[in-house]
């Protein structure tokens, strides 16, 4: 199958299960939904960073990065299909908590089983806390499988390792 | 906003195919002055079975913020070294496309930015992209002294401010 269908057909069960149908309107109830969900993940990881500066990392990179569309075309000898899709990163931080939301909203191409955000499915939600001596802790939820490029830029950033954007069209 | 696309299919492989063979109006780049800007390039795929190749698209900027696309610059050489005018702003289009030997996919993705260089000035450019993250990185150089700056990327929406910044003596 291809890897595309795969991943939007695993986040559509994700989003489908993790609330009997009912999607995840806020950051809050994603948290809540995925660690439950058919194909949902959950991880945490340390960095030897500072809170601020992983904070500061999600501010600058994410709307530089993640605010963008993405066309993709799929033909086969019986079927062509375009999908458009529109990423919108939230990036909240405050003393406690760095928030970056990512969103996905298909424009075309996918049909739309249930009422969703106005910037779309959340699709990632990691948030980092601080902890002592310069550490930095960040938990993630999303999908299992689909978007290791996502995480792997939110790890990144977060160790400050790699500051580039995640390839999207690898989604 | 930026963009990105990716394409999938052998239908649509075969046109790519068509597109990189001469249809697609691309055409090379050449530098009407002398380098001031030298792009290092690291492009990745990080597998056996998949390539990436990258380029950049210089675009004139004229002074009502209208782009006109000068040409292209494979970056297939780990330095390649390219001229841009001084006197104005020109949009640079970094873009890195994939491709799947086995599958047959082809997708691409691009960063972009305003860049008005200053006479007496050189632009270290580092284009990458590795474990399918890609970065473009600006510094700008000044001859005579050495001293560098990192440079943000500038969206074309900046054009207005970037085309009015008073070219440094």
């Amino acid at each position: 199958m291809d890897v595309r269908v795969t991943t939007v057909l695993a986040v559509s069960m994700l989003l489908l299960l993790a609330g009997c149908a009912s999607q995840p309107q806020t950051p809050e109830e994603f948290r809540k939904a995925v660690p439950g969900a058919f194909m949902g993940k959950t991880e945490t990881f340390e960095v030897e960073r500072s809170f601020r500066d992983v904070a500061e990392t999600f501010q600058r990179r994410a709307p530089e990065c993640l605010n963008m569309r993405v066309k993709t075309t799929s033909s086969t000898s019986t079927s062509y299909q375009v999908i458009v899709a529109r990423y919108t990163p939230t990036v909240v931080v405050n003393k406690d908590r760095a928030e970056l939301h990512v969103q996905r909203k298909f424009e075309s191409g996918v049909l739309k089983v249930s009422p969703e955000p106005e910037a779309g499915y959340y699709l990632l939600v990691a948030d980092a806390y601080p902890l002592e001596k310069n550490r930095t802790r960040v938990e993630w939820f999303g999908p299992s499988r689909g978007h290791d490029v996502l995480v792997r830029a939110v790890r990144s950033w977060a160790s400050g390792e790699n500051l580039g954007c995640p390839d999207l069209t690898k989604i | 906003m930026k963009t990105a696309s990716g394409a999938l299919g052998c239908g649509v492989l075969a046109l790519a195919v068509g597109i990189t063979t001469g249809c697609s109006g691309l055409r090379p780049y050449s530098s009407p002055d002398a380098p001031n800007l030298h792009i290092r390039t690291e492009a990745t795929s990080g597998s056996v079975f998949s390539s990436v190749r990258a380029d950049v698209g210089i675009y004139r900027v004229d002074p009502q913020c209208r782009i006109e696309y000068q040409g292209t610059v494979d970056l297939d050489k780990p330095t390649v070294a390219v001229g841009i005018p001084t006197d104005r702003p020109s949009y640079l289009v970094f873009g890195f496309s994939s491709s799947s030997f086995l599958g047959g996919t082809r997708g691409g993705i691009s960063q972009e930015t305003l860049l008005r260089p200053r006479p007496g000035y050189s632009y270290d450019i580092e284009a990458t992209y590795k474990d399918d993250l890609y970065n473009v990185v600006i510094r700008e150089l000044h001859r005579a002294s050495g001293a560098r700056r990192a440079i943000d990327l500038q969206p074309l929406s900046a054009c207005g401010s970037v085309a009015e910044r008073p070219a440094a003596k």
